[in-house]
């Protein structure tokens, strides 16, 4: 018994390590410059929102973030659309050829996008989609829908198959079943794979600086790392744009935790 | 009403229907980019784009000090990656045995690693930064500043660190579903019999989670190969002199920056080996292992 409060002290320090950053980040936004170069360590003295508000305003960072948010919208979209269909199938029905489709999706769940990005970006080009918002989009669902099929799947196959017989005999098609039994039935998965998802699509940033080069194109994540140049001697106008961008996230968090925990869990034990 | 041998017709082709748009999206942007890019590998750049030129850019690559530091640096990390997964394991333990403040714990070790590694990145370029906390920290310990980023010998290390930082919250989720899966029954009588934890340990716990173990062991290594980018990009841009360079950075820089995509590809192609038997030496290992306990 004694041994679990000892490890208690180590553990509430390593927390500690965890959460400092983000408060140092947060107390170095509300400064002013002039506070920073004092003082970067006590605390913030009349917390100051203004700096928040340059971030918003003079880097673009509302422009950034209207970009993100259409892009993982629509991916989002996309990928539980399409990623719950194919899991319905590849998951509870056994047709010629599911088992080898099941296995190719998890082959691709492992091809890195590092090894396509240079082909991706010519196919891209070819297609017309370089540099616009339809090609990010699909980018990305190309890029997580096998996670997506994969989750779906093994939660479809829980499903006890009597379920989607009875709803045959009742004269539903295949389609009818998908829409009516197997979407509201998968709803807590999607939920799962729909943060995830939105948190992998919105924290990129190595597709979004591949397929989108123009300036006007950025995505939230890039316009942070286009922060540092422009506010290398005004640090707590860079802190305010990296804690704008933090936030969303942070909210999701809070609000998901056991949805994106429970999307991860089940991401792993059902391997 | 179509007649019935129609409608049959169309209810066996309907699984295919309904598996069809993502086949074609995986296949059309991710299995076809695979097979383009092994091909690219072979053909030349710039004045020779399109004609075949054999291993030529195996050769330059291997000929590259930057590339041939990039894979030191992969040798580094693989080296390193029993720490980044004994951490969550470990920690993971201590929650699973409800030290005081699990709750707690849980819930503030996994927040970091739903924030981007760019934001992750800048943050800690504040905190590393000369006159910076980190340092400040070492400063009241009496040791002097360390050039946390600027460092040759250091750079590297600073940069996993903040990845595994932003990243052990979701092998510490991994590891508490793999305990989930435990007997606790199993627990209790090794309580009872008065084990302490290091037997526990070797006896109960890691012959019981063998297979999330394994799980972490090749997700901690994809993420280590892969999902280093947005650090580098925001903390060192593969600096100083080139010491944090990754073979996912060279990439980078080979094709949006120096426009070489063949050069590129023959580093994607190498990446890609690289992972393919890391990934399968692991597995092995870990099965051996597995086996003696």
């Amino acid at each position: 018994m004694r041994a679990r409060w000892l490890a208690s002290i180590p553990m509430a320090a390593l927390a500690l390590v965890t959460i400092y950053p983000l408060v140092f980040t947060t107390n170095v936004a509300l400064k002013t410059r002039r506070e920073y170069v004092l003082d970067r360590f006590s605390p913030a003295g009349s917390p100051r929102p203004d700096n928040l508000a340059t971030a918003w305003t003079s880097v673009g960072m509302g422009g950034y973030f209207a970009t993100s948010l259409i892009v993982v919208t629509c991916a989002v979209a996309l990928l539980l659309w399409l990623g719950s269909m194919a899991g319905f199938a590849l998951g509870s029905l056994r047709f010629r050829g599911s088992r080898a489709l099941y296995l190719g999706c998890l082959a691709a769940l492992f091809i890195p996008f590092q090894v396509i990005m240079v082909p991706l970006a010519r196919t891209m080009t070819t297609l017309g989609l370089i540099d616009t918002r339809p090609g990010l989009v699909l980018a990305y669902v190309a890029q997580f829908l096998p996670f997506t099929i994969f989750l779906m799947a093994s939660y479809y196959a829980h499903v006890p198959p009597e379920i989607v017989d009875a709803a045959r005999i009742d004269g539903n098609t295949l389609f009818g079943v998908y829409r009516r039994i197997m979407l509201p039935i998968g709803t807590p998965a999607l939920i799962s794979a729909g943060i995830l998802d939105a948190l992998f699509c919105w924290n990129d940033v190595l597709i979004a600086l591949l397929l989108m080069p123009s300036a006007e194109n950025r995505t939230l994540m890039v316009g942070v790392t286009s922060l540092r140049g422009q506010y290398s001697d005004d640090i707590p106008t860079f802190a305010a744009g990296v804690l704008i961008a933090a936030v969303p996230v942070l909210i999701v968090y809070l609000f998901f935790q056991r949805h994106i925990a429970e999307g991860v869990a089940a991401g792993s034990t059902k391997g | 009403m179509p007649p019935a041998g129609r409608r049959l017709r169309a209810e066996r082709l309907a699984p295919y229907a309904l598996v069809a748009p993502a086949v074609l999206v995986v296949v059309a942007l991710r299995l076809y980019p695979l097979a383009l890019g092994v091909n690219f590998s072979f053909t030349g750049d710039g004045e020779r784009d399109g004609t075949a030129v054999g291993l030529d850019n195996y050769a330059t690559l291997f000929d590259d000090p930057l590339f041939l530091g990039a894979l030191r640096n992969v040798g580094l990390l693989v080296l390193l990656l029993p720490v980044a997964v004994a951490i969550p394991g470990l920690l993971a333990t201590f929650i699973y045995l409800r030290v005081p403040g699990h709750r707690l714990f849980r819930g503030v070790y996994f927040f970091p690693a739903v924030l981007s590694p760019v934001i992750a990145g800048a943050i800690f370029n504040l905190l590393l930064a000369f006159d910076g906390p980190a340092n400040a920290l070492l400063g009241t310990v009496g040791l002097g500043p360390v050039d946390w980023l600027g460092d040759p010998d250091v750079a590297l290390f600073a940069v996993v660190g903040v990845h595994v930082w932003a990243t052990f919250g979701m092998a510490l989720v991994v590891f508490l579903a793999g305990f989930a899966t435990l007997d606790p029954s199993l627990l209790d009588a090794a309580r009872i019999d008065g084990a302490a934890l290091p037997r526990l340990l070797r006896h109960v716990i890691v012959p019981g989670l063998t297979r999330t173990i394994q799980f972490v062991f090749v997700t901690t290594m994809i993420g280590l190969l892969t999902s280093m980018f947005g650090l580098l990009y925001v903390m060192t841009g593969g600096g100083p002199g080139g010491a944090t360079y990754l073979p996912e950075y060279y990439i980078w820089i080979q094709q949006g920056q120096l426009d070489r995509p063949a050069l590129a590809s023959a580093a994607s192609t190498v990446l890609f080996l690289v992972m393919v038997v890391v990934g399968l030496l692991q597995i092995s290992l870990l099965r051996r292992s597995g086996r003696v306990d």
